[in-house]
């Protein structure tokens, strides 16, 4: 693992203009390296801003969206590093898919219904490659290989219409899609959501596999905790538009130290039965327009004191490690108090509560 | 690995193909045009019916009009018996068979003034063809354009103009807007010379393929044409507007921008092509509609179209020339609703698909 991180945010904050001409801020303040070869997860509830964040990274925000602060520097094979918030034409749309592509949602319609998929993967080489003269037969021959190491018959896929494959076959393909500019780095918003559970299984090994033979680095965007511990190396909780925990993978679903991490965590249904029943978090996520002003947990957190209402709190160091080892951080006042086997909010039962955590990280 | 959608289809078809025949049958171009021929020969029964419903026949209103001018009824009575070959008294169903084998025989009758009826239609058909025709590209090719352009730069100054005209204009009937225009653009305003710009040539140009005849018909034509394309232009306009936003925001989009595609390729392939598959049924049912009514504006800016035609036609009872033109009428609606569903079918691989796979 080297030092230099690959893609580093600061402060990244994204803002929705609403209807009456106001803005409503979906990401306020994240902060996060990605380092190679290595897989970052964002997870959370809908609505915490993780898939902002995630369109955000790669600019690609709808009309009403805008990065209003912040910085996303991306360091590919200049070690300078570009800012990509100041890229603009060609040199944003190149850099799009060829360094950073994104694989979206399962049930996303993210292949044009009138073209064959074939023509799409061309479209994609073309818009890239204009210079060394793609002849058909080498495009076709690359996006062959492409799907191949998705597991999927080139044959079969590159004449069809998206509209004859089925959802999984769509989404291999899509990660075929992804990967055929070799990228270094791969945002996956909710891969495996609206598949069968084999078919996720299927995809997430054939990821882990890509991963180890192509070394890309993933950010790995789900609420769906434990496929995020199985792919990822580190692991960032967002809530109400920032990052309120992060740390390595054993980190957060060992020892989460933010009521709301361990919330996630026991809201998890066992995979074993036997273990304890699953126990949700009480009450919605706030509404961005009107958080609360000292932390936005605190009116669904059970350790919450007089204190939590007034600050908000900042990232503290739960446990500090040497650079390019991420530190595990907590945004809670109350963090030292925070485990995952005592959460007052939830445990009621009284039942021991440290099977959850081991079904989901082991 | 699940099983794909082309394989269950091929299945199914594969089970049920008996033969060459069956496979004809179908095929989808195949339905769509015995489809069309059916509501073609349904028009044609029921306008036969109808418009022996209507009050009077040829030979009574030959012997009224003679009448009105000062002839007994039993000269005109002769009169009309030697001059028409419409005998009142045959069976209807018998004219309707008579009728109907004619028209097998590509045969559209006479009229009653003794010439063809095909010889009667191709006199005014064409040039109502080509200035609805004409009209019709100009009018989806700007409205698209315009709405597509709306669409990107929504709230906009163009956005705004073009919506308030476009729907102002599209509220006018164009039979009101053919009159407003001479009143206030011939006589008033002087911007053209009524008189001069009526009918569909000048007395005197040589209908031949020459520049002076086609610019001579394509000025003789450019009243209509105004009013065919301002008060369609604005509708175009709009339902693009509306179909390119909702396409802007499907998910393809967002992926083909985050894949790096150029503007002008997602604006075509992307955005284009699937905002105006649902435009094409629409331009074919306007499309209708506006041939249709174009008899009114001709009538108005006495362009000899079609409609001065049948216009008399239905005033004499002439039969069989109201048949033939309601006949080629009904055959250009049908024929461009045909062509829309192919040209759909064309562009959207999922319409092939629903219609060979289910039958539907």
């Amino acid at each position: 693992m080297t030092e230099t991180a690959l893609l580093s945010v600061r402060d990244l904050r994204v803002a929705y203009r609403t209807g009456g001409g106001r803005m409503v801020e979906a990401v306020r303040g994240v902060d996060f390296d990605l380092y190679p070869e290595q897989t970052l997860a964002l997870v959370g509830e809908s609505g915490s801003g993780k898939s902002t964040l995630g369109l955000g990274l790669l600019r690609l925000l709808p009309r009403t969206g805008h990065i209003t602060g912040g910085e996303v520097v991306y360091r590919g094979s200049d070690p300078e590093g570009t800012d990509v918030l100041r890229m603009e034409g060609s040199r944003l749309r190149r850099w799009r898919w060829s360094e950073v592509a994104m694989v979206f949602q399962g049930a996303m319609n993210a292949f044009n219904p009138v073209l064959k998929v074939g023509d799409q993967f061309a479209d994609t080489m073309r818009a890239h490659l204009p210079r060394q003269r793609l002849g058909k037969a080498q495009v076709r021959e690359r996006s062959a290989e492409s799907l191949r190491a998705v597991r999927l018959e080139p044959g079969q896929v590159l004449d069809s219409y998206p509209h004859e494959l089925s959802g999984g076959m769509r989404q291999r393909a899509l990660i075929a899609l992804a990967l055929i500019l070799e990228p270094r780095v791969l945002v996956l918003d909710e891969p495996t959501t609206a598949l069968d559970l084999l078919t996720q299984r299927a995809i997430v090994d054939m990821l882990q596999e890509l991963r180890a033979e192509r070394g890309f680095s993933m950010i790995f965007i789900s609420h769906d905790l434990a496929l995020a511990s199985e792919l990822a190396d580190r692991v960032a909780t967002m809530y109400a538009g920032r990052i309120i925990e992060s740390g390595t993978t054993p980190d957060l679903f060992r020892a989460p130290r933010h009521p709301y991490t361990v919330g996630l965590i026991r809201a998890v249904p066992p995979v074993r039965a036997g273990a304890v029943e699953p126990v949700s978090i009480p009450g919605a996520p706030p509404n961005l327009a009107q958080l609360p002003p000292g932390c936005s947990f605190a009116p669904r957190c059970g350790h919450a004191t007089d204190a939590c209402e007034a600050t908000d709190p900042a990232l503290r160091t739960v446990e500090a490690r040497p650079a390019g080892q991420p530190s595990h951080e907590a945004a809670c006042l109350h963090w030292e108090s925070v485990r995952l086997d005592t959460a007052p909010a939830a445990a009621q039962d009284g039942t021991p509560n440290d099977a959850p955590a081991k079904e989901v990280a082991q | 690995m699940s099983t794909t959608a082309p394989d269950v289809a091929s299945v199914r078809t594969g089970e049920r193909t008996t033969g060459i025949a069956r496979r004809i049958l179908r095929n989808y171009v195949v339905r769509r045009v015995f489809r069309s021929l059916f509501v073609i020969w349904v028009v044609t029964t029921v306008m036969f019916f109808m418009l022996r419903l209507l009050p009077g026949n040829p030979v009574d209103t030959y012997i009224a009009t003679q009448m009105r001018a000062g002839g007994s009824y039993e000269s005109a009575a002769a009169t009309a018996a030697g001059l028409f070959t419409f005998d009142p008294s045959t069976p209807l169903i018998q004219q309707y068979g008579d009728y109907l084998w004619a028209l097998l025989h590509g045969d559209l009758g006479n009229s009653l003034t003794g010439t063809t009826v095909v010889e009667k239609i191709s006199s005014g058909l064409p040039w109502t063809l080509f200035s609805v025709g004409y009209a019709l590209l100009i009018a989806i090719g700007v409205g698209l354009l315009l709405g597509v352009l709306m669409a990107y730069r929504r709230g906009g100054v163009l956005d705004h103009t073009v919506s308030v005209i476009g729907s102002v204009l599209h509220a006018i009937p164009n039979y009101l807007f053919a009159i407003i225009l001479v009143v206030f653009g011939g006589v008033q305003l002087g911007l053209f010379d009524v008189a001069d710009i009526r009918g569909t040539y000048t007395a005197g140009v040589e209908p031949e393929l020459s520049f002076t005849f086609v610019s001579d018909a394509f000025y003789h034509a450019s009243l209509p044409v105004t009013v065919y394309v301002l008060t369609t232009f604005g509708t175009w306009a709009l339902v693009m507007k509306a179909s390119t936003i909702t396409t802007l925001e499907e998910d393809y989009v967002t992926v083909a921008r985050a894949r790096g595609l150029s503007d002008r390729r997602i604006g075509t392939q992307y955005v284009g092509r699937n905002a105006v598959l649902p435009m094409i049924a629409q331009i074919a049912t306007q499309g209708s509609f506006v041939f249709g009514t174009a008899i009114f504006v001709e009538l108005i800016l006495k362009y000899d179209g079609i409609s001065a035609e049948l216009f008399a036609a239905i005033n004499d009872r002439d039969y069989a020339t109201v048949q033939g033109i309601l006949l080629l009428m009904t055959f250009v609606v049908v024929f461009s609703n045909l062509l829309a569903e192919l040209v759909n079918s064309a562009l959207d691989p999922r319409i092939r698909e629903s219609a060979n796979g289910a039958g539907g």
